[in-house]
């Protein structure tokens, strides 16, 4: 099968720590690595101006995006998709203040807060939009998990548009140009959303959302238009008996085996990880909770805003060419 | 006078070899005209520059020598190291010599190509383009150039060809290197398998391996284990743990030291233990191979068969011996 293809090599998964052998002083100790202590230090006074910008926003005490303060008036941006439902957003400095959302754009999946409360006037980020800042190889940086110092990668592939991935249900259908008892399932995939639907080899689809199906065509593409995690309800004819399955529909990868490896070494990511104008590709280690902060080039200069956690070696930023033009609008539009 | 200018001249010159042979790496002194990529730790903003300007640099002259390397059942990376199209990889992505395999350049062109031998043990693994030339072609390290501390980048195609991503650049350093393996802060994923591991200086000094499941200890194969044993895994075959059993055996532990192989165990009742050759020598040639890796006394030993006569040369309390013995039969596995 065409798909098998794609799991990739890299089998071997060490449980090993390094550092649980005995004390060795052949390794190069910690604080002297891409994102140890000591590489702070090399950033100088750029180090509290990177950090002076980055926000964490807390829902129920729990952090659960960055944001980045982009104007004086106390107006934070961040990812809307993770940041929605926040109360507080919290300071390196350790300022814990409550905070409302303003604008969402769902194309860009940034969202507008603001300081409720706020009466001084804050350090906010400065933009650049030339694109040889990020250039592949070039140093971006950004704050840590709990911003009490920096982050390091480089930018780390080319910078592209990410199509919409869709939903999917993780079966194989018969390729029917036309039936009348509905299109038969030849396989269904362990574990994946069909599966976890309760959908059986030798079911036979007849109406999607309520929708009657002649063609597999016709399932594609009502799938196709949904995202993972939606709901999709079948009806299904299974021994002459028909019934109703409701399928959450999941991601393509999950579903067919293809990385599920590299899934399962990554740890969580973003749950909205596709469909963007443009992103910067970069190797920074960041958890899904520090999507919505910026990414900074060596100057201090906000040249992005992280936007999706894909895997452990690849994070995606929307450039200021796409930020700031949503970004100006909104400005314009409040007070 | 003359003996005092004589005499300052003489401590310039003192002092200037001195700092040549400072190891600044080791003792911490940066001196000033150091490349920023050679110092212990970026000391500034332009230093961080200096090394990403170096990075600019070595990334446009290797990448077009990165490939991907497309196998029926997965998908690795690869790099290649001569005009001829011969290609370093992993031993689990070519998994056996004599394989068809699919080589894809960053340009998206496709190129059959044939594996060839390699080792498990170090997880080495080469192949070769079938037709056509002369490729792009990436130089490699000499042995024992790369250290713990330098800095190094490393490419691939983590989760497979994307023609609109390209290979993807990961940026660290040097954390570990011991025997078989290299361990650096670049962070890997499936599919990086076989991709090239390069110093600043733009030479091969490792093939990725394995992943750590802390992400920024990943596993490298060492440039040194190609060199080593270039001809065993250009001519002859890949070594496997199964294709162990059958050969000959030693029954020594020994670890990798910059005088030769430090014994550190005798296995009792193994040809070794009654050789006299005890913990703390140096094993240094057989059948007068020099032994400059693990893996290469491995390879050696284990493709004679039991019975068969070999003479070590070692360094017992810094005197060379030299000794005859009949190599055994590797226990079976539990």
């Amino acid at each position: 099968m065409n798909f098998l293809k794609w799991s990739c090599f890299l089998v071997f998964f060490s449980f090993k720590g390094l550092l649980a052998t005995s004390p060795d002083f052949d390794v190069l100790d910690t604080s002297h690595r891409i994102n140890g202590s000591l590489m702070n230090e090399a950033i100088g006074v750029k180090k509290a101006e990177v950090l002076d910008l980055l926000w964490g926003l807390y829902r129920n005490d729990k952090l659960i995006s960055h944001g980045i303060m982009v104007n004086a008036k106390g107006y934070l941006l961040s990812k809307a998709s993770s940041s929605m439902g926040a109360r507080y957003a919290m300071s390196y400095s350790g300022k814990y203040l409550p905070i409302r959302i303003r604008k969402r754009d769902e194309k860009t999946d940034l969202a507008l807060w603001q300081i409720t409360d706020s009466s001084k006037l804050w350090p906010f980020a400065d933009w650049h939009n030339d694109l040889n800042k990020t250039k592949i190889g070039n140093w971006a940086i950004s704050g840590n998990k709990d911003l009490s110092g920096l982050t390091f990668g480089v930018i780390s592939a080319k910078s592209r548009s990410i199509g919409r991935e869709g939903g999917v249900m993780g079966v194989i259908l018969e390729e029917s140009n036309s039936s009348t008892k509905g299109i038969k399932v030849l396989e269904v995939l362990p574990h994946a959303a069909g599966d976890r639907g309760g959908l059986k080899v030798m079911d036979r689809i007849i109406r999607v959302d309520g929708r009657t199906v002649r063609t597999t065509e016709q399932i594609y593409e009502i799938v196709k238009k949904k995202d993972p995690g939606d709901l999709l309800t079948l009806s299904i004819q299974r021994r002459k008996k028909e019934s109703l399955l409701r399928i959450t529909l999941g991601h393509r990868e999950v579903a067919f085996d293809m990385f599920n490896r590299n899934l399962l070494m990554s740890g969580p990511v973003s749950k909205r990880k596709d469909n963007f104008p443009m992103i910067l590709q970069h190797d920074l280690p960041l958890f899904k909770e520090m999507m919505g902060g910026g990414i900074f080039d060596l100057n201090g200069y906000c040249v992005g805003i992280n936007i999706a956690r894909i895997d452990r070696v690849t994070s995606y930023a929307l450039p200021t060419s796409v930020v700031l033009p949503v970004l100006n609008k909104w400005i314009k539009e409040l007070p | 006078m003359n003996k005092a200018q004589g005499s300052t001249a003489y401590h310039w010159f003192l002092l200037f070899i001195l700092a040549a042979l400072a190891p600044n790496k080791l003792w911490g002194i940066d001196a000033s005209n150091t490349e920023p990529w050679n110092k212990r730790i970026p000391h500034s903003i332009d230093d961080l520059l200096g090394i990403q300007k170096q990075l600019h640099e070595q990334l446009s002259e290797v990448r077009e020598t990165v490939v991907s390397v497309e196998a029926i059942e997965g998908a690795g990376s690869g790099v290649i190291v001569s005009p001829e199209g011969l290609i370093l990889t992993a031993a689990h992505v070519i998994e056996e010599r004599g394989r068809e395999m699919t080589v894809v350049f960053p340009d998206g062109n496709k190129v059959k190509a044939i594996s060839l031998g390699g080792s498990e043990l170090s997880d080495a693994g080469m192949l070769k383009i079938m037709e056509g030339g002369p490729w792009p072609h990436a130089t490699m390290a000499l042995a024992n150039k790369s250290v713990v501390g330098d800095w190094c980048f490393a490419l691939g195609h983590p989760s497979g060809f994307d023609n609109e991503r390209g290979m993807v650049l990961r940026l660290g350093r040097l954390i570990r290197k011991k025997d078989e393996t290299i361990q650096t802060d670049c962070r890997l994923l499936g599919g990086d398998s076989g991709g090239p591991l390069f110093s600043l200086s733009g030479e091969v000094i490792g093939i990725h391996s394995r992943i750590s499941q802390n992400s920024d200890e990943n596993f490298h194969t060492p440039i040194e284990s190609f060199l080593s044993n270039w001809n065993y895994f250009l001519e002859e075959d890949i070594l496997t743990y199964g294709s162990l059993q059958g050969g000959g055996f030693l029954g020594v532990s020994c670890e990798e030291a910059s005088k030769g192989l430090e014994v550190l165990e005798l296995i009792p009742g193994t040809p070794a233990e009654s050789s006299g050759i005890r913990p703390g020598d140096f094993l240094l040639r057989l059948n007068d191979t020099p032994l400059d890796t693990r893996e290469k006394l491995t390879i050696l030993i284990s493709r004679q068969p039991p019975g068969s006569m070999v003479i070590i040369d070692y360094l017992h309390q810094g005197k060379e011996i030299s000794v005859r013995l009949t190599l055994g039969e590797r226990p079976a596995k539990e």
